[in-house]
């Protein structure tokens, strides 16, 4: 392909306060073609998916359209340059028609004149055949499928003359059929020109419709614009995991005399997992790594009781466990679950520290008729917050206002005071500097050193190797193996990346 | 009319309390046959053609997901506004009336504005101006009606069209019909309606979400004083009390009609109904002699009825796409 490209980033820098989302970036789009844009979660694909849709401003650097540098100074402007976007959430109005869906944007430029409802069912009509979508455009989209909705989405770009396309997910929530659809729809778009950008944490299917690739990691371009000729999934996970970082603080810790804390016996649920099998001993950090999409979160929760088990069974101490609450793993089995979303799912950012540290253990200290004084809570935590080194003027402080870092030790810290024996932890470090990072991972040590048995979810490889003693690899709902790990970046992230590549069976790690 | 067609039609929005309306009157009018009598139809026309404007006014809010507390207090505040203007300054009608109404719009803009400008839920805004506007009211009239309302508005609020239709229903069946046009066929209207359905959405098309919040409050400020005056004209004064009585019938009527709360699904043709509904189960506790203070634990256990009725759509709509 010779043609020149149709959009350009170059250099493109993010800077958050405090945070360095984009150190960097270079991505060209050429017309006719699908664009894999991949990346581990919070490698800064998001961010420069906002960059690109004038959502976000740049810090530094240049974007380029035919050539042209331009400044989106919001989405309007990008839209109207023809960059158009189909977002993970839906963007649609339930109750509005798919016709109307489709033509809000050119109402907004005429908000007096009375809709002509026949003219607008005829157009979308037009942009319903273009990607062959059979659904009636005066329905509305509340009744359509989630594979529909996106269907209509597309349409909506495209009748915003949409010349650069960007897909965030698209298949997240479609059937596999239901994705084969959508692949021959965009594979149409390219042939006819449209330059589309395509995110998905799916390789198998970034192989099969993408013809060039972008990959960042850590805010930095791992691959530019590459064309896909030749590259397997391999290649892939090696961009998208890298291999030039280095584990540090890892060491040896011998806990095979200690006895087993947790174990599953061919663990099946309703998320999708088959045959799960692993078990983590007292003051064991067993490692669970898998790209995002693998299931690692699912097994998570339905170790918690949120997600059903379905066949197999866990194992408490020996006896076999029936977890059917979220209430049953924390009271009965002493299980705690540090959430990978700490936002939505671990914290009560509106509620002051203390209620947030204490809230596991409420039901523990609650006196006669459920009374609970702040004095009992306070001698419950307090003692945790303080050897985590939570930073905080008071423990009325709420903690929305407290940095990602200390957010995270009020999470481990609850679960502490719960006195779990046994800690999930999910994606430890997302959203948070190197430097409490660090200090985290210490603390991760020696909360295993004192006997807890940790379950640690990771998609980052330098954290998984500097920390685990032991890693079991998912990939696709399934246990592909178990390495020993012995904290040498190169070998160990070798042998998981061959795990991933199903090459299950050489677990071994050559010595 | 074949099946599907049927089916489709018992599928509308207007459908059930449209069915509902009917059978109560049928049953009222069995009980009592001179419910029907062309007084009884009067007092039944007065009664929906302010409690629809008093409606309307908070579905416009609703229809934004929103809710505004405070429609009593614009309306009551537009009322003795209209009847102080006339009585006090003795300002002819028509210019009381525009005066009047753009206090009501006013102050409607300014609980949106406040609303979209500092993002606090528009809850607590409402009820802290509902506060202001009414102690405003207070201070003004010194909790003593105004009574010096001119001939022309008091006529009006006793004339009747063919002996039949109260005139103060005119005013109201012309702004249903435009708020029916605004949000169905009105890119504007649509806005509204696209903005309580789905915020984030609208304005990533292009929709200026604070104008359209603006844009409601005022239009439900403007519905308010429409109302309050009407009622200034069928009262025969500027009672200060007006209005303070509206807040449970605002919402009653469009949530019985079907009105989504959370926002982007109103009509006004159901709210119409609930409306109508609300007036028929007064006039039945009449008829049927029963104790008329029961009405306020009708209209709360309707409420319930409604919003129970439309849980269970919901639900059932999901489960079959599913």
């Amino acid at each position: 392909m010779t043609s020149n490209p149709v959009f350009e980033a170059r250099g493109v820098e993010k800077i958050f306060p405090g945070v360095k989302a984009l150190g960097g970036v270079s991505l060209s789009l050429l017309p006719g073609s699908i664009h894999a844009l991949l990346g581990e979660n919070g490698a800064g694909k998001s961010t420069l998916i906002k960059v690109i849709t004038g959502v976000h401003r740049p810090t530094s650097g240049e974007i380029l359209l035919d050539g042209n540098r331009v400044h989106f100074a919001n989405t309007r402007e990008a839209l109207a340059a023809g960059i158009g976007v189909v977002h993970q959430e839906r963007n649609l109005i339930p109750r509005f028609s798919v016709a109307e869906n489709i033509h809000l944007e050119q109402l907004v430029g005429r908000p007096l004149r009375p809709i002509d409802y026949a003219e607008l069912n005829r157009q979308a009509r037009q942009w319903l055949d273009e990607i062959e979508l059979d659904v009636d455009p005066t329905r509305p989209v509340s009744e359509l499928s989630v594979a529909q909705t996106q269907l209509v989405e597309i349409a909506k770009a495209l009748s915003l003359r949409s010349r650069v396309l960007l897909l965030d997910e698209p298949t997240a929530s479609l059937t596999p059929s239901e994705s084969q659809t959508l692949f021959s729809i965009l594979r149409r778009l390219r042939d006819s020109g449209v330059s589309l950008v395509f995110v998905s944490h799916k390789l198998e299917e970034v192989l099969e419709i993408c013809d060039r690739v972008t990959v960042l990691r850590d805010g930095r371009n791992a691959c530019e614009s590459q064309s896909m000729q030749g590259m397997n999934r391999q290649d892939l996970v090696r961009f998208m995991i890298g291999r030039n970082e280095q584990a540090g603080g890892w060491r040896k810790r011998d806990v095979t005399a200690r006895p087993v804390s947790m174990a599953l016996q061919d663990v099946a649920t309703a998320a999708g997992h088959r045959n799960i099998s692993f078990s983590v001993r007292q003051g064991e950090i067993l490692g669970l790594y898998g790209l995002v999409g693998a299931g690692r979160t699912e097994l998570a929760k339905a170790i918690m009781g949120r997600i059903r088990v379905t066949g197999g069974q866990v194992l408490i101490d020996g006896q076999a466990a029936r977890i059917n609450s979220v209430a049953d793993a924390i009271h009965r089995y002493g299980l705690g679950y540090v959430s990978e979303d700490r936002k939505s799912d671990g914290l009560v950012l509106s509620h002051s520290v203390l209620a947030n540290a204490g809230i596991v253990v409420w039901r523990k200290l609650a006196g006669r008729f459920g009374r609970l004084s702040d004095a009992a809570v306070r001698k419950a935590v307090l003692p945790f917050l303080e050897q985590l080194e939570v930073k905080t003027p008071s423990l009325a402080q709420v903690v929305a206002n407290l940095s990602g870092g200390n957010q995270q030790k009020i999470s481990v810290a609850k679960w502490l005071a719960a006195g779990v024996k046994i800690l999930i932890i999910d994606e430890p470090s997302v959203g948070i500097d190197i430097k409490t990072k660090a200090y985290l991972h210490q603390l991760i040590r020696e909360l295993a050193d004192r006997g807890t048995a940790v379950v640690l979810i990771t998609s980052d490889m330098p954290e998984m190797i500097s920390l685990a003693d032991r890693i079991a690899v998912l990939d696709n709902y399934l246990i592909q193996g178990e390495v020993e790990n012995d904290g040498v970046y190169d070998r160990m992230s070798q042998a998981i990346m061959n795990l991933i590549h199903h090459e299950a069976g050489h677990a071994a790690v050559p010595a | 009319m074949s099946k599907q067609s049927l089916l489709r039609l018992a599928q509308a929005d207007w459908f059930g309390p449209l069915v509902v309306t009917l059978a109560a009157i049928a049953i009222i009018r069995g009980f009592s046959p001179d419910f029907l009598s062309p007084y009884n139809i009067q007092t039944l026309l007065i009664a929906l053609a302010i409690n629809a404007l008093i409606a309307f006014s908070q579905m416009i809010i609703i229809a934004i997901g929103q809710m505004n507390l405070s429609v009593g207090a614009i309306g009551g505040l537009a009322a003795i506004a209209f009847a102080g203007m006339m009585q006090v300054w003795h300002l002819p009608v028509a210019l009381a009336a525009i005066l009047s109404l753009l206090i009501g719009i006013f102050c409607g803009a300014l609980n949106g504005a406040l609303i979209s400008a500092t993002g606090i839920s528009a809850f607590v805004i409402t009820l802290a101006t509902l506060a202001i506007y009414k102690g405003i009211n207070l201070g003004i009239t010194q909790a003593q009606p105004f009574y010096g309302i001119a001939a022309s508005v008091k006529h009006f609020g006793n004339a009747a069209l063919f002996g039949l239709i109260p005139m103060l229903a005119v005013p109201t069946a012309i702004i249903a019909v435009a708020l029916w046009f605004l949000l169905t066929r009105l890119p504007i209207g649509r806005f509204i309606l696209a903005v309580g359905g789905n915020e984030h959405a609208a304005s990533l098309s292009g929709i200026s979400v604070r104008s359209v919040v603006i844009l409601a409050h005022a239009i439900s400020g403007f519905l308010a004083a429409c109302a309050g005056m009407l009622l200034v004209a069928r009262l025969q004064l500027g009672q200060p009390s007006i209005g303070d009585d509206w807040l449970i019938l605002s919402f009653a009527a469009p949530v019985i009609g079907g009105a989504v709360l959370s926002g982007g699904h109103v009509s006004v043709v159901t709210t119409l109904l609930g409306v109508a509904m609300v007036a028929l189960i007064t006039q039945a506790l009449v008829v049927f002699s029963i104790d008329p203070f029961l009405v306020q634990v009708v209209l709360g256990l309707l409420i319930l009825a409604a919003v129970g009725i439309n849980r269970l759509r919901e639900t059932h709509l999901i489960a079959r796409r599913a």
